[in-house]
């Protein structure tokens, strides 16, 4: 008896469509016959398509929390609907009819698992995976060309900055779109991304005047880059390693994916680390050309926290699963860290999953931070460097929310220290306006999850509250 | 840190930046500053450097190879770096704790589920509606995230929406809501305004009185309109809204009048009472028809008898008599559906000098009469609508109403038959036709009813119900009980087909005869005309083969199919036919269309499914 539960089912699904098409075909009773392997391990069915004969699908439970499912339908979409709906319809306790394990799945079985066997092998006998050889001379001529790249962005900035951006019309956003496609030729899928925001900048504001501070913000960052990369790169030439710097986010400026067996290698990987979620957003990045989810969370152990992040490029998010909120606790058995530093972005394939206990709230609040100079301090800090993450998260402590009479919402230290909150635009989010709506102790002595921002136009350095803590209770400001 | 000299050079960069990097040489205003950056200088190699920056920037050494661009991204880059270390934090103003209003909410649903119903609440688009409908059954606005939205929504594009959130979704906050809600609310506004005034009062309780009276004196005229509604139960609000029945708006007067209406006080009454005697005397009118104080009926009937007087004095001045109407026609209105005994000899009065009244008031007048008449239990009213039908044959329906109720059923058949049999009987006469048509189709809305019944798509989507209409007949044990047996006659002499239908009786062979002749005749097939002749055969006790046969012979005629579908007792014949009518069914089913067809096809398909099922039964 396979034991799963609706919950479990809709957990597999990529997104909410699949579910109700999945459970539309049980309904409709598209499924013309439903079978189970005599050991139960195995669910197989046949269902009515679209396609002149029907499709073969089956969930195998080999391992019992991870099923595989497959099917014969052209869906690129994993798992489709139709093994989804093998699933449902056996939890909906539908009749299925006991026989042998066909002859293509026992062959895909055997595959898996052999598969399986020989991973374990390696690991069990110490086996390093082999080395990955590293075509120097290709590895050169890219270089290469990323240098020849960031010349052309270079000039194309210098254009623009000589002719002044009040000269900038509809043929010179044709130009630069035209150069945001060449970056790519470049090997520079990081310069690509932030000359496309910058050109948005430009081409989609209804009023130029408002934007111009942002312009000349982001022509700082690109002219950092360009700086930083050219010397970087220029210095990785005369290295005969060509190493990969882990230490800076130069890479990832200049359009790197991490492996996660390169991160491993360079130490950038902690076993065994317990997390939780404080707060999700999800938004749509123009500039990527992708939808991102981002989990903060806190270390249980350190107290550090860090950003989870899910790139869903435009043209493969229906294939993708999207993430969501995660009110759970979660033990990773490999956490990888990326290069940064305050909330380093980190990845992991696997995660255990139990209900967050209250004395575990109650435990975080012990890694809020009590002295609102020091935090300010380490945030400017990091501000400094243009190419670092614009917005720090950090976990406070708030000993009080004040509001002045300029209308502004302040919360103060235990020394008495103030900062101002503010709401940061850009993603469309307002969670000021919910601080009235809380009760007088979740506004006095908690902890509360803030993300800076400094702004050019007033010089002010403000807070976004995403999450506030008080005792065992987390209220999720954000998501 | 000089700040503010950093701020503004900041400013000059950017105003550098959108006029063009050459046009940094020999700057003004960076001349002007450069001074400063270089005594500060002397102590902080932050502002030296910046000082070098400006300087290279507004006199360049190379003046041939400019690279005006490159110093000023440098200049750029430095200045924000030093800019992000130098924010400032401190709040301006003075400080007090954060006035908060607790709604006691938590944050437990989870992205996808709150972006799904924020979506809905922030565009607009199909099925937005259900989403939020659904959401609010599941629960989902008790989380803190939506309150905002479930307040914005009262001003959504689609109105059910908004509707949906005034009276459901923010009612189910409770009290707690109040104040956010107060807060911003503004008097000034539309029906967004007036909405969320409406919450307000709904969950606000005796506190937020005081905030609806000053949105009823000085809010835009639709939330006064709201306001002063809401203040209609509470006499301690009266004053104001006496003197808002003086308001220069129209549409406050009204509101005002209705509230009073409700407060039913002394000075509200005769307020109302007082408007009737100048131009707002319509809207007292209306605000009176839903006052329920004694003493108002009782001025107002004092005025309608004042009024008639005037009437017929004015009698041969046009206009003078056209005001009298008017106003008579609203003191009938204030007086809708109320009783006095005063009223009572008014409209005796009236009764009685007919064709005075007609000719001086009008119709409504006399209408106003016999309606009033005609739910008086009294014999003496009765016989005075007995002489108003004879005026005129609109009464007849309410003689023949207030008949039906106080006389016996051989005194009204009596009244309305046996006496005047050999009048039913001029055929030619105009009138009398007239007259007889309409005492027919009087007793037929006595008789018989067409409500609608769900009924289950057989012949599509079983788990789907249409709503069809289906004929309903006075039972025939309510037949034999209140009306006299003798109709029955009559109405066959008269050819009334479907009162016939209605009061046929089995041992009757006239009627029996004349029922089956209808259906013969019937050349095409008008649906509810069918199924009365249907339920009259079967009240005639005609037999059932015969009764089908009738029924075949009228459904196979060419102008039969025309029909759209099959409803109420046909449908349910249809679906008990033998099906030794199978093949002629078949050749049927090709002539109809839209549903008609569908129903017969799946009748046809019941048949084939007996058939076999007998044929197994047959052959075991």
């Amino acid at each position: 008896m396979i034991e799963i539960t609706s919950s479990f089912v809709d957990s597999l699904a990529s997104n909410t469509t699949a579910i109700k098409n999945a459970q539309g075909l049980v309904k409709k009773r598209s499924f013309v016959q439903l079978h189970q392997s005599e050991d139960g391990t195995l669910l197989f069915a046949e269902c009515k398509g679209s396609g002149s004969s029907n499709y073969q699908c089956s969930a195998d439970f080999i391992q019992p929390d991870k099923p595989i499912l497959r099917c014969s339908c052209p869906s690129r979409q994993l798992p489709c609907k139709h093994a989804l709906g093998i699933l449902y319809a056996y939890i909906g306790g539908e009749t299925f009819t006991t026989t042998a394990v066909p002859d293509d799945i026992a062959a895909k079985r055997e595959k898996a698992e052999k598969r399986e066997e020989k991973k374990l092998q390696q690991t069990s006998e110490g086996a390093e995976p082999k080395p990955k050889k590293v075509n120097k001379t290709a590895l050169k001529k890219k270089v290469q060309s990323q240098l020849e790249g960031l010349d052309v962005l270079e000039k194309l900035l210098q254009s623009l900055v000589r002719n002044g951006l009040g000269t900038i019309d509809k043929k010179v956003i044709k130009t630069m779109q035209e150069h945001v496609k060449q970056m790519g030729n470049y090997y520079l899928t990081g310069a690509q991304t932030e000359l496309r925001r910058l050109t948005l900048l430009l081409s989609e504001a209804d009023d130029r005047e408002q934007v111009y501070t942002d312009v000349v913000e982001q022509l700082a960052v690109m002219h950092a880059f360009i700086k930083k990369g050219r010397a970087y790169l220029t210095s990785k030439l005369a290295d005969p390693t060509l190493a990969l710097d882990h230490e800076s986010t130069i890479e990832e400026w200049l359009g790197h994916a991490w492996q996660l067996t390169d991160l491993k290698e360079y130490g950038l990987m902690k076993e065994q680390v317990e997390l939780v979620q404080l707060a999700f957003v999800s938004y749509d990045d123009s500039a990527r050309q992708e939808y991102v989810d981002e989990g903060y969370w806190l270390e249980r152990d350190s107290g550090e926290i860090h950003r989870t992040i899910l790139y869903r490029p435009y043209k493969a998010a229906k294939l993708m699963r999207e993430e969501d909120s995660l009110f759970d606790a979660v033990r990773v058995p490999s956490l990888y860290q990326y290069p940064g530093d305050m909330n380093r972005r980190v990845r992991f394939e696997e995660m255990v999953v139990r209900p967050l206990d209250s004395h575990e709230v109650v435990d975080i609040s012990k890694y809020a931070q009590r002295s609102y100079t020091d935090v300010i301090k380490k945030v400017k800090n990091q501000l400094k460097n243009p190419l670092s993450h614009a917005n720090p998260l950090v976990l406070l402590h708030v000993a009080e929310v004040l509001q002045s009479n300029q209308d502004e919402v302040v919360i103060a230290d235990e020394t008495g220290q103030h900062l101002v909150l503010r709401d940061q635009v850009s993603d469309g989010h307002r969670t000021l306006p919910m601080l009235t709506q809380l009760s007088a102790s979740q506004l006095e002595d908690v902890s509360m999850l803030v993300r800076f921002e400094h702004d050019m136009d007033t010089g002010r350095l403000t807070a976004m509250p995403l999450t506030i803590l008080k005792d065992a209770d987390m209220l999720r400001l954000l998501y | 840190m000089s700040t503010a000299l950093l701020q503004e050079l900041h400013q000059e960069l950017r105003r550098i930046y959108i006029a063009g990097s050459d046009l940094a040489l020999g700057d003004y205003r960076l001349k002007r500053m450069l001074p400063q950056f270089q005594q500060l200088g002397e102590r902080a190699p932050i502002f030296k450097r910046l000082g070098e920056g400006i300087a290279a920037l507004i006199e360049p050494a190379d003046m041939e190879n400019n690279q005006s661009a490159e110093q000023l991204q440098d200049l750029n880059l430095l200045l924000t770096s030093v800019l992000r270390t130098q924010g400032t934090t401190a709040p301006q103003g003075d400080l007090r704790p954060l006035e908060n209003r607790p709604v006691s909410l938590s944050t437990f649903l989870s992205y996808r589920k709150l972006a799904a119903v924020e979506e809905a609440l922030t565009t607009t688009g199909s099925n937005r509606y259900e989403v939020v409908v659904h959401a609010f059954e599941e629960g989902m606005f008790r989380d803190l995230r939506l309150l905002a939205l479930a307040v914005r929504a009262l001003g959504d594009p689609y109105s059910e929406i908004a509707e949906f959130a005034m009276q459901k979704i923010l009612p189910s906050y409770g009290a707690k809501v109040v104040p956010h809600l107060i807060d911003s609310f503004d008097p000034m506004g539309g029906r967004v305004e007036s909405r969320k005034l409406q919450v307000i009062r709904q969950a606000g309780g005796e506190d937020v009185l005081e905030l609806i009276f000053q949105a009823a004196e000085s809010g835009s005229e639709e939330v006064r309109v709201t306001a002063i509604r809401l203040l209609a139960a509470h006499a301690s609000y009266e004053s104001a809204l006496l003197s808002w029945t003086k308001d220069k708006k129209k549409s406050i007067r009204v509101a005002a009048y209705h509230a009073l209406a409700v407060i039913n006080s002394e000075a509200a009454v005769e307020r109302i009472y007082e408007a009737f005697a100048g131009k707002d005397i319509e809207i007292a009118a209306e605000a009176a028809a839903k006052c329920s104080s004694e003493q108002l009926t009782a001025s107002l009937v004092r005025g309608l008898g004042v009024e008639l007087k005037h009437a017929l004095e004015y009698k041969e001045d046009k206009k003078k008599a056209e005001a009298s109407q008017i106003k008579i026609s609203h003191f009938l209105t204030a007086l809708e559906g109320k009783r006095s005994d005063a009223l009572y000899e008014i409209f005796a009065g009236v009764i009685r000098q007919y064709s005075l009244y007609i000719s001086s008031v009008g119709l409504d007048l006399m209408d106003a009469a016999a309606h009033y008449f005609e739910h008086e239990d009294s014999l003496e009213a009765l016989e005075a609508l007995h002489v108003l039908e004879q005026h005129n044959t609109r009464y007849l329906s309410h003689a023949f109403r207030a008949s039906f109720r106080q006389l016996s059923p051989s005194v009204l058949y009596e009244h309305y038959v046996q006496s005047v049999r050999n009048k039913w009987k001029m055929k030619t006469n105009k009138e009398t036709q007239k007259k007889l048509k309409q005492l027919l189709s009087i007793i037929e809305q006595q008789v018989i009813a067409y409500p609608y019944q769900s009924y289950p798509n057989l012949w599509s989507s079983p788990e789907e119900t249409t709503y069809l209409r289906k004929v309903e007949l006075m039972p025939a044990e309510q037949v034999a009980q209140q009306w006299d047996s003798r109709w029955l006659d009559w109405l066959v002499e008269v050819h009334a087909t479907h009162l016939v239908c209605v009061f046929a009786r089995p041992d009757h062979t006239e009627s029996q005869s004349f029922l089956v002749e209808r259906m013969q005749d019937m050349a095409e097939l008008r649906h509810q005309s069918i199924e009365i002749l249907l339920l009259g055969l079967e009240r005639a006790d005609v037999d059932a083969p015969l009764l089908l046969e009738l029924l075949m012979k009228v459904l196979e005629h060419k102008w039969s199919s025309n029909l759209y579908v099959f409803e109420g007792h046909l449908l349910e014949y249809l679906y008990q036919l033998p099906f030794t009518y199978q093949d002629r069914l078949a050749d049927m089913i090709q002539k109809y269309r839209y549903t008609a067809r569908e129903q017969l096809q799946y009748v046809w398909n019941e048949m084939e499914k007996k058939k076999q099922e007998a044929f197994v039964v047959d052959s075991v």
